[in-house]
């Protein structure tokens, strides 16, 4: 029986045969073809921008700018990589990014695992004020803190140095969430256990605690990569000098023509296709990992 | 007949398995203090306070020649009347179109592709999880530069385009509004003298429904390229969390696929909605590094951002107190519309008429 | 108190801390500004450090050798860097405390850094200071105090691409000297892929249209944006963009005039001496040559550039940098640089020498006796980027009104 609303007065009906049980073999294959061929169409227009990334790294300026489809270059030149290489700094961007990205990735396990134990496990004074404050800071937007973090870094005396690319990076606090919410699922039992035996708050962290939480730290040591490694505003107000240029400042003053003047394709996109390989490959590698993230963190 | 109540122990600090636990936990998230508090917390303070103040960037801020100016710096930018007015009307515009229009498609877009990938049987779902994802995890610089390369003017998306006999703009060079070219369609080149006299924030209001320009639509394309892949996955994991009951209940009553989407489906997404669209809004508002690397605020200042507006007049100009006093503006812009949504997307409790229409008669409610 | 405004005030006691401490930290040391007002320069024994914005690899070789060789001479070591964008590093580098002690400083930031006091005005200390063409010294000159030495300088001029001209049928009595023959000249250089004349959308290259029609933007300390001369001009330009004569460099796909030229998007081009560099660099196929741009109603006109060398107040050893300076601006050194990297020395005691160097390019330098330069008061940058960003509109918008604008806007600036 179903009950419908005509007006203000409810009307009895007889159920009708629903209409999508009518549906017949064929036409649910149809369906399904209709779907597959939506869905390859789209995953086409967000492939083919990268793959035609790479194959004009591989072209002259001149075939870039007539001929931008094509995926095979007329003539397969390496000439983009060689100018990349020798007549720019990128060796120096990209070991930059490199010591930055390793640095901020290891602090940051560190640190808000620390915190995030902290948080879900330890009794102390004010342990509700400090997560309501890390939450406030998640809804800081950084447009605000362009201009004052500079000001904070010159009067710290660490401008313009690797302490000044690294020291901010080091916290973040969606990732003291993270940790949080995932020591909270781990079973109290265990932590008792180890302390019945004897062992110290650090010890217990550090040796029990901590291998458990595997899955919640390989999230981290992603999530914290990927954001160090791609990072450029906090590099623009945070340095000056050429020697501490990153890939992400030392790409976009490419795209600006620094290196010569004029609209030199296959040079840029060389440099965002290489800047673009290490996130890649770290995606590619855990991506599961990453995938399930997103459902623990509606978890709330 | 008496109890006994036992008092709970005072696990606090001193006795027993829990010692030392609370200098620990001090100890512990000491670390995120003082970096979140130096680097956050302080920066803020100290950013408010040069906002207030007429620092000329020469020296500390907090030196004793630095005067406490009072809302002279917001006042210029907003009500001044010159140039600063000008340029902050123009970047408000700006940004206003490109939340206005990015939000909704990237949400409506994620959601499409959440749906279609949860639908595909077959093994493939994972191909195209990561497909739709894989732009999310580049860095804005390199997006930016393949986007100034795809939508050059001899570029990708132009031979696309002439393939099916359009004549594609320069994108990222063409300051015309894409209103004001749809205007210019029907016939209505210029500004009627009602909106072409007055205006907002030394704007004209002409200009202000001049929609945003073809080069920040392609910025508008680029957002929703590479945002479409987070949200995609959120709604994803919530869309796996429908229950497929009521989906069925609905089938019963002879519900269609579109209003068991409608009526069922989507209600349950409601948190996870709140969620994409709160981050949409806080993100798009905040656009500065895409500038940055791409157009700088051209083709005539019709892709400058109040982000990029403000760290032009600090670093660039000179300006400090105004690049701040911009900046805690879009703050506070982004914290209202943050609440506004949350006030939209309550759950409201059903209304007592309408909870009266889905009984039977002659029951009581 | 409750539980949660005791919390609130004690975070808000640790802000306020805070923040005190920070300025304890920082704040001492930069209440007195570098004492320069009666010429009294700062002399140690400490290092130079130089920023410098180059062009390219010619430029900063030159640079650093001519700096090495001073450093030898003179006993002072000294170090050259390059910047990734000048004028950011120089505001960061202000802001921060620690600014280079010499440094390229153009003229439209000049204004912002000698009004808080960043900048010796050392022009007047300069053995040389005579030898420099007045209307440089004249763009580096703010409430009569000279500021800065001018490096180099450069004028613009009109570029032809010789091969398409006799490809037009073109001969040498065609080469424009009025705006109508500029006008036929590039309706006849228009073809299928090429466009006539192409040049940057800005002040900096239309305003030399502005200076041929009489007018400009500034005259004697008095805005005069919204002169007749001014309309006259930009109508002419618009009717011939609207034509189809003229284009915009980024219009026809070239990120500047000269990218323009070299890719033989367009026949000819407006702009400065360091086109030639440019071209030899990327598009050393081009054959063309330099021309004086032709006359408007009322005669000659065009711009100059220039960039000097700037000293900053907080250095610690003025004086070497004084005596650095002289030597970079002297005439054999200038004529050096122009010979690596191509600009045009400051000095008018090396025209002659100049001119026989560059036959090819002595309508840059001739362009000197009646160049105009661009409004160096504070704020002007800005009025001059906005009406950049109008003139992008200029073929479908309405001069008078962008003139008018612009006008309001320096009137606020100029005073």
């Amino acid at each position: 029986m179903t009950v419908t609303a005509v007006g203000d007065t409810a009307v009895v009906t007889e159920p009708r045969a629903p209409r999508a049980v009518r549906t017949g073999r064929a036409t649910r294959i149809w369906g399904q073809v209709l779907l597959y061929a939506v869905l390859i169409v789209l995953a086409l227009i967000y492939i083919y921008p990268f793959l035609v990334q790479v194959a004009t790294s591989f072209k002259t300026d001149a075939e870039a700018a007539a001929d931008p489809i094509s995926l095979i270059p007329t003539v397969f030149t390496w000439a983009a990589y060689e100018l990349l290489f020798s007549r720019s700094d990128f060796p120096l961007w990209f070991m930059n990014s490199a010591i930055v990205t390793i640095c901020v990735t290891l602090g940051r396990v560190f640190f808000v695992s620390l915190a995030g134990y902290a948080l879900a496990r330890l009794r102390f004074r004010g342990r509700a004020l400090i997560f309501a404050l890390v939450i406030a800071v998640m809804a800081v937007p950084g447009v605000v803190l362009l201009i004052p973090k500079f000001l904070v870094l010159n009067q710290i005396g660490i401008y313009d140095s690797y302490a000044g690319m690294i020291l901010p990076l080091l916290v973040d606090a969606a990732g003291v969430f993270i940790m949080k919410n995932f020591f909270e699922s781990i079973p109290v039992s265990i932590e008792e256990q180890a302390r019945i035996d004897g062992a110290g708050t650090f010890r217990v962290f550090w040796s029990i605690v901590l291998p458990m939480a595997r899955p919640a730290l390989i999230t981290i040591i992603i999530l914290s990569f990927q954001g160090s490694w791609n990072e450029l505003s906090h590099f623009i107000v945070s340095t000056q000098s050429p020697e501490l240029t990153t890939l992400t400042k030392g790409v976009a003053s490419l795209a600006s023509g620094q290196l010569s003047q004029g609209s030199q394709y296959p040079l840029k996109l060389a440099a965002a296709a290489i800047m673009t390989i290490p996130v890649a490959v770290m995606f590619f590698i855990f991506q599961k990992r990453i995938m399930n993230t997103t459902q623990g963190a509606l978890k709330e | 007949m008496t109890t006994q109540v036992s008092k709970a122990p005072r696990r606090t600090g001193a006795s027993g398995l829990r010692r030392g636990e609370g200098a620990a936990g001090w100890l512990f998230v000491a670390p995120v203090i003082i970096i979140l508090g130096l680097f956050l917390f302080i920066p803020v303070l100290m950013a408010l306070w040069v906002s207030f103040s007429d620092w000329n960037g020469r020296g500390s801020p907090l030196s004793s020649s630095v005067d406490f100016v009072g809302l002279e710096n917001y006042a210029a930018v907003t009500t001044g009347g010159g140039l600063a007015e000008r340029n902050f009307g123009i970047s408000l515009r700006n940004i206003a179109w490109y939340v206005l229009l990015v939000v909704p498609l990237q949400t409506a877009l994620a959601l499409f592709l959440a749906v279609l990938v949860s639908r595909a049987v077959l093994r493939g779902r994972g191909f195209f999880r990561t497909a739709f994802y894989f732009p999310s995890v580049t860095s804005s610089v390199a997006i930016t530069v393949l986007w100034l390369f795809l939508f050059s003017t001899t570029g990708v998306v132009n031979e696309v385009l002439s393939w099916v006999g359009i004549n594609g703009p320069n994108w990222f060079n063409d300051p015309r509004g894409i209103f004001h070219i749809g205007f210019g369609a029907v016939g209505v080149d210029s500004a009627p003298t009602a909106l072409g006299d007055s205006g907002f924030l030394g704007i004209s209001w002409w200009d202000w429904i001049a929609g945003p320009s073809v080069a920040l639509f392609a910025f508008m394309l680029m957002a929703i390229f590479t945002t479409s892949g987070t949200f995609m996955l959120l709604f994803i994991a919530a869309l796996q969390n429908v229950g497929i009951e009521l989906g069925e209940a609905g089938m019963m009553d002879g519900a269609s696929a579109w209003q068991r989407f409608w009526h069922i489906t989507l209600p349950q997404l409601r948190p996870t909605l709140f969620t994409v669209l709160t981050l949409g809004l806080i993100g798009g508002w905040q656009v500065f590094e895409q500038i940055y690397t791409g157009t700088q605020g051209g083709p005539a200042k019709t892709t400058l951002t109040p982000a990029y507006l403000s760290y032009q007049a600090a670093f660039q100009n000179q300006d400090w107190g105004q690049g701040s006093a911009i900046a805690f503006i879009l703050f506070l812009i982004i914290i209202f519309f943050a609440l506004v949504q949350r006030w939209v997307l309550r759950e409201r409790p059903v209304s007592r008429r309408r909870a009266a229409q889905y009984q039977v008669k002659g029951q009581k409610p | 108190m409750t539980r949660k405004t005791r919390a609130v005030v004690g975070a808000g006691a640790l802000a306020i801390a805070g923040t005190l401490i920070l300025s304890g930290c920082g704040g001492s040391g930069f209440d007195d500004s570098g004492d320069s007002a009666d010429g009294g320069l700062t002399s140690s024994d400490d290092a130079l450090s130089i920023l410098i914005g180059s062009s390219g690899e010619a430029e900063t070789s030159a640079v650093e050798d001519a700096v090495a060789a001073w450093s030898e001479e003179s006993g002072v070591e000294a170090k050259v860097s390059v910047a990734n964008d000048l004028n950011q590093q120089l505001a960061q580098g202000f802001a921060a405390g620690s600014p280079p002690d010499v440094f390229y400083l153009t003229d439209d930031v000049l204004a912002g850094y000698a009004g808080n006091g960043s900048l010796v005005a050392y022009g007047d200390q300069l053995e040389n200071a005579d030898d420099f063409y007045p209307s440089l010294v004249e763009n580096f000159t703010i409430d009569d105090e000279f500021f800065c030495a001018p490096k180099d300088f450069s004028t613009l001029a009109l570029v032809i691409n010789t091969e398409l001209w006799t490809a037009a049928g073109l001969t040498d009595a065609d080469v424009p000297t009025t705006w109508e023959e500029l006008t036929a000249v590039s309706k006849a250089l228009t073809t299928g892929g090429t466009v006539g004349l192409a040049f940057g959308a800005e002040y900096p290259r239309v305003g030399a249209f502005m200076a041929q029609a009489g007018g400009g933007l500034v005259e004697d300390g008095t805005a005069v944006a919204n002169s007749e001369a001014n309309v006259e001009a930009l109508e002419y330009v618009k009717t011939n963009l609207e034509e189809g004569n003229f284009a915009y460099a980024a219009d026809v796909g070239a990120g500047w005039g000269g990218e323009a030229f070299g890719k033989a998007l367009s026949a000819m081009t407006i702009e400065g001496n360091w086109i030639g560099g440019a071209l030899t660099n990327d598009f050393p196929d081009v054959q063309y040559l330099v021309t004086e741009l032709p006359e408007g109603p009322a005669g000659k006109g065009t711009l100059q550039f220039s960039t000097c060398w700037g000293m900053s107040a907080d250095s610690p050893n003025q004086q070497a940098a004084l005596e650095l300076i002289q030597y970079l601006t002297s005439a054999e050194q200038q004529l050096a640089f122009s010979e690596a990297f191509g600009p045009m020395p400051s000095v008018q005691s090396a025209a002659a020498e100049w001119s026989e160097a560059n036959p090819d390019k002595v309508a840059f330098l001739n362009g000197a006796e009646y160049a105009q330069f661009r409004p160096n008061q504070e704020g002007a940058t800005d009025v001059i980027a906005d009406f950049n960003a109008q003139l992008e509109t200029l073929e479908t918008g309405d001069p008078q009104q962008i003139l008018d604008s612009v006008q309001a806007n320096l009137e606020a600036v100029v005073g």
